[in-house]
């Protein structure tokens, strides 16, 4: 075939160099006009000895003329040669290894690739080199540029909705990210011409993800709770709030219209957890309820606890677990409807989370510890307490979180970063003090806690647990690290495997000017709320604080993100909604 | 010492020159390796004496004899060279090029564009992931013009084309 006969430039089949090459001929044509008529002969015909000689004379012939060449025109050879040695690779290698190329490069240079031709723009817009750069960027950070893309609903991405978008190759259209990809990807289904190409899925979330990094937003606030707002989560769709109005509010966040306010407590909601069919809430009425919040109906309600429900985490509604101002942890199983009490922490567990790989529960109190429990036992198997570097004021969130990327660490105990926290220390001690603890409102006598655990058996127990190396089938389960967030002013990582396996917490981050009521996080991200009326986006891997948000008029009293999103509450009852799509 | 005739074949290349290479240097090559094999194993199911003494002999008609040469430096280089499955749709193993291997590519286009076609040919995947990395690195932090200059690319938009083009791509310029 033509690609063996004949070199790149003379295959008829490759035209791509052939207008530069015709511009040329064109400025020769010109230079030979300009001679005399025996001149314009004589070279003519050197011309064409050489074009009709085969292979081996030709380089016969270029090494004759080379050895009569003065070094200025072998200058001038070499000059034009490597003018004229170059090959649009891309257009003209096979598709495959172009596209393999093309995977190489970054997003800028992909797009730049775009705007250089015909051909390139095919194949620099192809599905399959962007389904390969959305792989490498979505959800995680690539290695080799820093960036990472936020995970957006994934159906949402890839549907067609007002953005019409013409593709050129929607043959290449391929299956979401989770399907395995074959090469062989020309299969053609109604599906998937109903798909969005990836290179749009990208942009889109690119912007996302610049917006994230240069705290490019907009606000919109929600404004209906008669009381201070306690507790809130959102999606893509929908925000719901509780307050100490006692009722819980679901919220449109497109149109920011109320949808439904459910009533049924007697108290302020203090925490609330929901998926796409269930509700649950906690409220300072020591109640648990589950409701139908599309019917906006209370399914059940779960009493048990002797004091303010602070905080539930469920899994699958099959289990749910509640922390309370009576100093303990329960676990419903809802199916069993056993109910289980994990006693240990003293003070008010102002956080529970469930960590379903490894079947445990985290846990942080107003006693200053975190504490990590086993679900098949309800034993406690780690408390992670003050001493150096823990917490050394109420611990208010905790989030069990793998971290793939490598995250910076503070230094090695080192004197000046002990002088730090001790200076914080104090500081923070301080401001918890001013700080109205909004749960002391329901005037709980701390002296009352239920007793029927000896208190200083427990005691003992914590000193052991504290020191101890992380059972090693529970090592391998937990999640990489956790955060948390206290009134100490301070938000925390704490590292599993770090310190021989008992795990520390290696990295703090400063900033809030009081105590920190929450955090919530995701891959790339942490905000944080704090009752010095700020919100704060910190970036996860580095732990450096990128903006720090102000427009509360009250102290933030909790934060949740998605995506492309970051909603605040405050005391005084507003949501704040920072949406950086 | 050098190796016996039973230890090496001989590789014809489109301008008929002869290569005579060891096998355990040319089997990085997916397709020489499978060759050999086949044809030891079908000389074992027949008479063993029968390719005594015979050196197998591979025409390989689309590889020049200079290309050749390089691609054998390659092997040569490499022959103990282990590589990892360089699974390309897992991107945490998209490595950066060998030093060594940039080296060897530092060549004009025409050979480097031989060269991965070759590796493609002959299915020598740590070369062609490498030769493609080297053109990856060309196109990689340059503008559209510069783009072009370096390939000699002429653009073969209309103005308003172009214009839409841009427009189309520019949300990547600014982060």
């Amino acid at each position: 075939d033509n690609y063996h006969k004949y070199c790149y430039r003379h295959n008829p089949e490759i035209n791509c160099n052939k207008q530069a090459d015709q511009a040329k001929l064109i400025e020769i044509q010109k230079n030979l006009e300009s001679l005399d008529h025996n001149d314009k002969q004589n070279i003519s015909h050197i011309w064409s000895i050489f074009s009709a000689a085969p292979s081996k004379q030709k380089n016969l012939i270029l090494q004759g003329i080379l050895s009569m060449c003065c070094f200025y025109q072998l200058s001038y050879i070499s000059e034009e040669i490597s003018n004229l040695i170059k090959i649009d690779f891309i257009s003209t290698l096979p598709v495959q290894i172009s596209l393999k190329i093309l995977s190489y490069l970054d997003c800028a240079s992909l797009c730049n690739a775009a705007q250089v031709s015909k051909n390139w723009k095919r194949l620099a817009d192809d599905d399959q080199v962007w389904h390969h750069m959305c792989k490498q960027h979505i959800d995680r950070k690539c290695p080799n540029c820093g960036w990472g893309l936020p995970l957006m609903h994934m159906k949402r991405a890839r549907q067609y909705d007002q953005v019409q978008y013409v593709s050129n190759n929607q043959q290449l259209q391929k299956n979401p990210l989770s399907s395995q990809n074959s090469p062989k990807i020309t299969e053609l289904n109604n599906d998937s011409l109903k798909t969005r190409p990836w290179k749009t899925v990208y942009s889109e979330r690119f912007k996302v993800e610049r917006n994230w990094r240069k705290g490019i937003f907009k606000i919109k606030e929600f404004r209906g709770h008669q009381d201070g707002i306690l507790s809130l989560q959102l999606n893509h769709k929908i925000l719901i709030t509780g307050s100490y109005d006692s009722t819980v509010k679901i919220w449109d966040i497109k149109s920011g219209k109320l949808i439904r306010t459910l009533i049924g407590h007697n108290k302020g909601v203090r925490c609330l957890k929901f998926d796409d069919s269930k509700l649950i809430t906690g409220s300072l009425d020591s109640t648990i309820k589950v409701w139908n919040y599309h019917l906006g109906t209370c399914i059940s309600t779960y009493r048990g606890h002797t004091d303010s429900i602070l905080s539930i985490d469920s899994y699958k509604n099959k289990i749910i677990v509640s922390g309370s101002a009576d100093c303990t942890i329960k676990v419903w199983h809802v199916e069993t409807r056993i109910c289980h009490t994990l006693r240990g922490h003293t003070d008010f567990v102002n956080c529970v989370k469930i960590h379903p790989a490894s079947n445990t529960i985290f846990s942080c109190s107003d006693d200053t510890t975190i504490r990590i429990w086993d679900l098949k036992t309800n034993n406690c198997i780690k408390v992670f307490q003050g001493g150096l570097r823990g917490h050394i004021g109420q611990v208010q969130t905790v989030i069990p979180l793998t971290i793939k990327d490598n995250i910076t660490e503070d230094k090695p105990d080192s004197e000046g970063e002990d002088d730090d926290s001790k200076s914080s220390s104090q500081f923070s001690v301080d401001s918890t003090f001013n700080n109205r603890n909004r749960l002391q409102i329901d005037n709980i006598n701390n002296s009352i806690v239920d007793n029927d655990m000896s208190e200083s058996s427990d005691e003992s127990e914590n000193n052991d647990i504290v020191d101890t190396v992380i059972p090693k089938e529970f090592l391998d389960k937990l999640p990489s690290h956790m955060l948390t967030s206290s009134l100490d002013n301070t938000i925390k990582l704490w590292d599993f495997k770090a310190n021989n396996g008992k795990g520390k917490c290696v990295r703090t981050q400063f900033g809030h000017l009081e105590g920190v009521w929450s955090i919530a996080a995701d891959t790339f991200r942490i905000v944080s709320g704090a009752h010095d009326r700020l919100v704060k986006v910190w970036d996860l891997q580095s732990g450096k604080c990128m903006h720090t948000l102000t427009g509360h008029t009250q102290s933030v009293t909790c934060v949740d993100l998605s995506d492309s999103r970051l909603a605040s509450g405050d005391e005084a009852g507003v949501v704040r909604m920072y949406c950086f799509d | 010492m050098a190796p016996s005739p039973n230890d090496t074949v001989v590789l014809l290349s489109s301008d008929h020159q002869r290569f005579v290479v060891e096998k355990n240097i040319i089997n990085k090559s997916i397709v020489i390796k499978n060759i050999i094999e086949e044809l030891n194993g079908a000389a074992d199911s027949d008479d063993p004496q029968d390719l005594e003494g015979e050196q197998i002999e591979i025409p390989v008609g689309n590889v020049r004899s200079s290309v050749m040469t390089k691609i054998i430096e390659w092997c040569k280089h490499h022959r103990n060279t282990t590589f990892p499955d360089d699974d390309f749709d897992e991107p945490n193993k998209s490595t950066p090029i060998d030093d060594w291997d940039k080296k060897f590519l530092e060549v004009d286009q025409d050979m480097l564009y031989e060269i991965i076609l070759a590796a493609n040919y002959l299915n020598i995947q740590p070369l062609l992931d490498a030769g493609c990395k080297v053109v990856a690195e060309m196109i990689k932090g340059k503008g559209v013009v510069e783009i072009r200059n370096t390939f000699n690319i002429v653009n073969d938009f209309s103005p308003e084309e172009e214009e839409a083009i841009r427009k189309e791509n520019e949300w990547a310029e600014d982060r």
